[in-house]
């Protein structure tokens, strides 16, 4: 696995916690549910209340969007920004947002609770280094053509910077495979955590661009042993102005957390935490 | 040129003019502090033909004149109600004009340059009330203020505990990312330390907040923010990059409020300031006495007059209706060589 001194697990098997707000993540399922991208005060405002009362302990949104074309909807910048603040001083929920140039970060620090590295960024080392300077937990995303290596090796980039506050997420891979928008590649919470101490999410929305697969695979995910789920939420999903086919309704994200609440609760049995076949690769 | 950025410059040059006759309606209320009666017919006429004779191209006369009769109109209005002129230190937007709208709102704010100029004005009738800050939770006591308490005969009659958030303000259009120096006075340049440290931001300490602000408005100085109140984004136009951005969440200023003679009104408080005779325990021997009449001191401040030679001021809880008050401060006399009573007032302490 090349040189991941920082990254991988110690003998003595202590994982890393990191504390944001009031929720502890490695200590139980961390839910995070918001849109794609923050479009307007009351889309904000409105869905992060939705999340919030649909048991989310958490709440993203995308003041700076990375999309495919140029021309597609970019992003409300800074004023996205200071909107999500806003849905924190409503709701108390801690903020997960994406930063996308290095320029950002510094500002991005100011208003967010948790700095998010795209699937598109993941590799951008300029980037990885300037996070690793803030000592804010990053939260980052597995590039679409990495391999579990170099995306290790990337948060070896942000803990080498010192900041030991990594979260690693899953968010599907390109497979020749078309009926999904990736192939959510859950094989990696069980790798990840056999390998490193880090704590790692699972995103389904992007995983599977599909809202018929989206309770399955949180369900897998749980009971892989992921620590917190990525759930895109929009108070309006027809009217999103990207992803508008990944996003769930505030109903369906409130009947799924429930769900997901009652698999963890039973996945938290001794049974479960320890693994019967063991004998990994060595880093 | 597009007519997005032609309507800005507009935007720009209505606020600016709204600010001027905010500013000449200002002067017009100071002008009636001279005058026996508000009707002056002849400079009326003076101003006019001034207006009259502009080199403006577009500027007719007939419309100068009639735009300058009705500020006239409006100006007299204003004299005519009795107004109370309220000097502060600093431009429009500063936390101490602030401060005033959170003791009377009724109160029409001056601006003025110095600490000085604000004392000079209440002494001379020119303003009817001074506000000034006296002390910082973060940037602790305003040096400046306490020599003039001293050395002027202004009274407190009242004060106003209150918090203090700062925003960082841009001129409209600024690039956040491109902001490299901030200006600000240098007291809340040292209360947001940290936040410009994080960002890679340079301090440049300017005379008042609001003036930084005006600057800004101004000359928009390229990659330069201000720190200021919110007051002052709105005042002269300026975007909010962040509000709070102050270290300390607790950041108070207290304000007093000075005038030229003591005010019958409910006191809860009173401020003194004497000087002692060098010799050992003077200074004790003065406490004592609010230590024994049970009187609670909530400030203590030393202000060297010469190497060696200090003036104590004291405020404490009471008012002038209570008799072990008026009793300790008859002891205290005796104690002291040169006891100065500034005033019995009330402080009002603002949440949030």
């Amino acid at each position: 696995m090349g040189n991941l001194k920082l990254v991988q697990l110690a003998e003595n098997g202590k994982r890393t916690k990191i504390k944001v707000g009031s929720v502890m993540i490695g200590e139980g399922l961390v839910i995070v549910g918001g849109p794609c991208g923050v479009e307007s005060e009351k889309q904000t405002l409105k869905t992060a209340e939705a999340v919030k009362t649909g048991g989310g302990m958490m709440f993203r949104g995308g003041a700076f969007k990375p999309r495919t074309s140029p021309y597609d909807f970019q992003g409300l910048g800074l004023e996205g920004l200071k909107l999500l603040a806003r849905a924190r001083e409503n709701t108390g929920l801690p903020i997960v947002t994406e930063v996308i140039d290095p320029r950002d970060v510094s500002w991005v620090c100011e208003f967010a609770d948790i700095l998010q590295i795209g699937a598109r960024n993941m590799q951008n080392f300029s980037l990885l280094r300037e996070v690793g300077k803030t000592g804010k937990p990053v939260l980052l995303k597995r590039g679409m053509y990495s391999t579990l290596k170099e995306w290790l090796n990337c948060a070896e980039y942000i803990l080498a910077e010192g900041n030991p506050n990594v979260i690693l997420c899953e968010r599907g891979i390109r497979t020749f495979e078309t009926y999904t928008r990736n192939t959510l590649d859950l094989s990696m919470v069980p790798a990840v955590k056999e390998l490193t101490h880090l704590p790692i999410f699972i995103d389904p929305s992007h995983g599977t661009g599909k809202l018929s697969l989206i309770e399955k695979m949180s369900l897998a995910a749980v009971a892989a042993g992921a620590d917190g789920l990525l759930l895109e939420v929009h108070c309006n999903p027809s009217e999103a102005k990207s992803d508008a086919d990944q996003q769930l309704t505030p109903d369906q994200f409130a009947a799924l957390v429930k769900k997901i609440t009652k698999l963890s609760r039973f996945m938290d049995e001794k049974l479960f935490k320890t693994s019967i076949i063991t004998g990994g690769d060595q880093i | 040129m597009k007519l997005n950025e032609v309507r800005q410059n507009i935007d720009l040059i209505d606020s600016k003019i709204l600010k001027l006759l905010n500013d000449r309606m200002e002067q017009g209320l100071l002008a009636k502090r001279f005058k026996e009666q508000i009707e002056d017919s002849a400079r009326e006429q003076e101003v006019l033909e001034q207006v009259n004779n502009n080199p403006n191209a577009l500027i007719e006369s007939e419309f100068s004149e009639s735009i300058y009769k009705l500020i006239f109109a409006f100006s007299k209005k204003l004299q005519a109600r009795e107004l109370c002129l309220t000097g502060f230190q600093g431009e429009h937007g500063a936390y101490s004009e602030e401060a005033v709208r959170h003791y009377n709102r009724e109160y029409v704010t001056i601006p003025c340059t110095t600490f000085n100029e604000v004392f000079e004005g209440v002494n001379s009738g020119l303003y009817d009330f001074g506000i000034v800050p006296v002390e910082n939770t973060l940037g602790g006591n305003v040096g400046p203020v306490n020599e003039l308490l001293i050395n002027t005969d202004l009274r407190i009659i009242g004060a106003i505990d209150m918090p203090v958030h700062h925003s960082l303000l841009t001129a409209p259009g600024t690039d956040y990312r491109e902001i490299r120096e901030v200006y600000s006075h240098s007291q809340a340049l040292s209360q947001c330390r940290c936040f410009l440290s994080r960002n890679n931001l340079t301090p440049i300490p300017y005379y008042d907040t609001a003036g930084a602000a005006k600057m800004l408005a101004e000359t928009k100085p390229r990659g330069a923010a201000c720190i200021a109140s919110k007051l002052a984004a709105e005042l002269y136009n300026l975007e909010v990059i962040k509000e709070r951005v102050e270290d300390l969440g607790s950041n108070r200023t207290r304000f007093l409020l000075l005038a030229k003679s003591n005010q019958e009104c409910e006191s809860s408080k009173c401020s003194i300031v004497f000087t002692t005779e060098h010799k050992a325990g003077a200074l004790f021997g003065v406490l004592r006495l609010f230590a024994e009449a049970g009187i609670n001191l909530t400030r203590i401040e030393s202000i060297p007059n010469e190497p060696g030679d200090y003036s104590y001021f004291i405020d404490f809880d009471g008012s002038n209706k209570e008799q072990v008050v008026l009793d300790t401060l008859d002891k205290v006399e005796k104690q002291t060589t040169g006891l100065k009573i500034l005033g019995f007032y009330d402080e009002k302490k603002v949440e949030g």
